[in-house]
């Protein structure tokens, strides 16, 4: 871990003095001992505030896009000749990469306007099972000692299994190394458990109608409508988000339960074959709403309906809902 | 207009979006034809199946519709090509996932009924209209207007 740090920073030290890139994303050291908080490297002297550890969690991809897109905004009174392009250096693990290739695949930006500063990862602690670990106790101090991690809290020191806090989505990931990369720091890390990728997703299947409506009622009436979620993640990121169109008004904007549910059921309907599974709307969530068992079901129909798609595997594979075949399922049709 | 089931009068209001070429013709067909079929339908026409965001269905759903029904060109017929086989994708995912969550599967159908079709179409109108009073007034996902 260390050392890909120091590589990492080198790397990052480099680049920005070739000028090969204007800014990089990466993470710094966060405000709490367990956190890594996302930062924007500009100079060469402060890449070594760059960090990589076990607690980098949100998908860094949503930064690149935002920082194209506003450049590209800034310069809308710019003669097109005078026009700069704007390049951004990214530190991205398998998840962050696959992002990257859906912005790539939906045209968001060019492939020469991002670079790839690839790390293996073999998944990040979630802040939530670590304060459920602890009992919701303050972290003192907290520190990854081989397999698991110690933790301080007022009640003393503890050693917590890592696979215990490492996010869920982390536990069944089988895109550990970067899909795309201009550079890679450190091994390729092996693939975790993928054969129960979709465990949560069966599980939920099997239960009756009533079972899976009260779940999604209940864990929708968590929902506070910050819009946290959607703010973090990679795949969301229209100009105008629907929820503050007003022509048409497409959600009310009240305290009525049915218009969260609506509000949660379309965003997650619009990941549909667009989802990278990086957690990022879990991780940031301040009322613990789990998505993860739905948005994991639109993946695994996006693989089961369309030729075993998975979503920013390659740039040449489209998301299916940007392509057609006529070959595809229609048992859903209505026939009477 | 009372929401109980057991009240024998209620009829489920449907709500169907049909494209203008194919199904609006078919419905058009079955209307010089003279066929009956429950009047509970009521049609949305738009440009093409394709042209159905997703939000259409579960809007209506949600401001009271007791059943949705999708109607297109058959695949391969489209007047814009390939507007039905993108709709096809985003409904086969549609669909799985109002289930998923627990909206009962036969309150949104897709169907496709070509512009000759006049009899099918008063057949699946009288499906479907079948279907939806069998389930009942939708509770689920319903916004209530005070």
């Amino acid at each position: 871990m260390e050392n890909i740090e120091k590589q990492l920073r080198e790397e990052a030290k480099k680049l920005l003095a070739e000028k090969k890139v204007d800014v990089i994303v990466g993470y710094e050291e966060g405000t709490l001992p367990y956190q890594a908080a996302p930062c924007f490297i500009e100079d060469p002297e402060s890449a070594e505030r760059l960090v990589w550890n076990k607690y980098c969690s949100v998908n860094l991809a949503k930064y690149v896009h935002d920082l194209i897109f506003q450049h590209k905004e800034s310069q809308k009174r710019t003669k097109p000749e005078e026009r700069t392009k704007k390049i951004v250096g990214v530190v991205a693990r398998g998840c962050t990469t696959r992002s990257i290739v859906l912005h790539l695949q939906e045209k968001q930006y060019d492939r020469d306007q991002v670079v790839v500063i690839g790390v293996p990862c073999t998944g990040y602690i979630s802040k939530k099972k670590l304060a459920a670990a602890v009992d919701g106790k303050e972290v003192i101090e907290c520190s990854v000692a081989g397999d698991a991690l110690s933790v301080t809290t007022v009640d003393g020191t503890k050693d917590i299994p890592l696979k215990e806090v490492t996010a869920a989505n982390c536990l069944t990931c089988r895109f550990n190394n970067p899909v795309i990369s201009d550079m890679m720091i450190g091994d390729p890390a092996p693939a975790m458990d993928v054969d129960n990728e979709y465990k949560e997703v069966d599980e939920f299947e099997s239960l009756s109608e009533e079972e899976r409506w009260t779940y999604f009622t209940k864990e929708m009436g968590k929902c506070i409508r910050c819009y946290a979620c959607r703010n973090t993640c990679p795949s969301c990121y229209c100009k105008v988000c629907f929820v503050e169109q007003s022509q048409p008004k497409w959600v009310g904007a009240g305290i009525d339960e049915t218009d969260t549910q609506v509000f949660q059921f379309m965003r997650m309907f619009h990941m549909a074959g667009r989802c990278v599974d990086c957690g990022s709307c879990l991780e940031v969530c301040p009322m613990g709403v789990d998505l993860r068992t739905f948005l994991k079901k639109l993946d695994k129909d996006a693989y089961n309906l369309f030729d075993e798609y998975r979503v920013g595997e390659s740039l040449d594979t489209l998301p299916p809902l940007s392509a057609h075949s006529t070959e595809d399922k229609e048992e859903f049709i209505f026939e009477p | 207009m009372t929401e109980n089931k057991a009240n024998e009068n209620w009829e489920p209001k449907i709500i169907a979006f049909v494209c203008n070429w194919c199904t609006y013709a078919g419905a058009d067909l079955a209307g010089i034809s003279r066929l009956q079929y429950p009047p509970n339908v009521r049609l949305v026409r738009l440009p093409c199946s394709g042209r159905v965001n997703p939000f259409y269905v579960v809007k209506a759903l949600q401001e009271g519709a007791d059943g949705v029904l999708v109607s297109g060109c058959h695949p391969g017929e489209c007047h814009y090509i390939t507007g039905n086989l993108s709709a096809r994708r985003k409904f086969s995912m549609l669909k799985n996932f109002l289930s998923y969550v627990g909206i009962e599967p036969d309150r949104t159908l897709f169907t496709w009924v070509s512009a000759s079709e006049g009899e099918k179409f008063a057949h699946v109108v009288k499906g479907v209209t079948e279907k939806v009073k069998a389930l009942g007034p939708a509770k689920k996902l319903v916004k209530k207007f005070e």
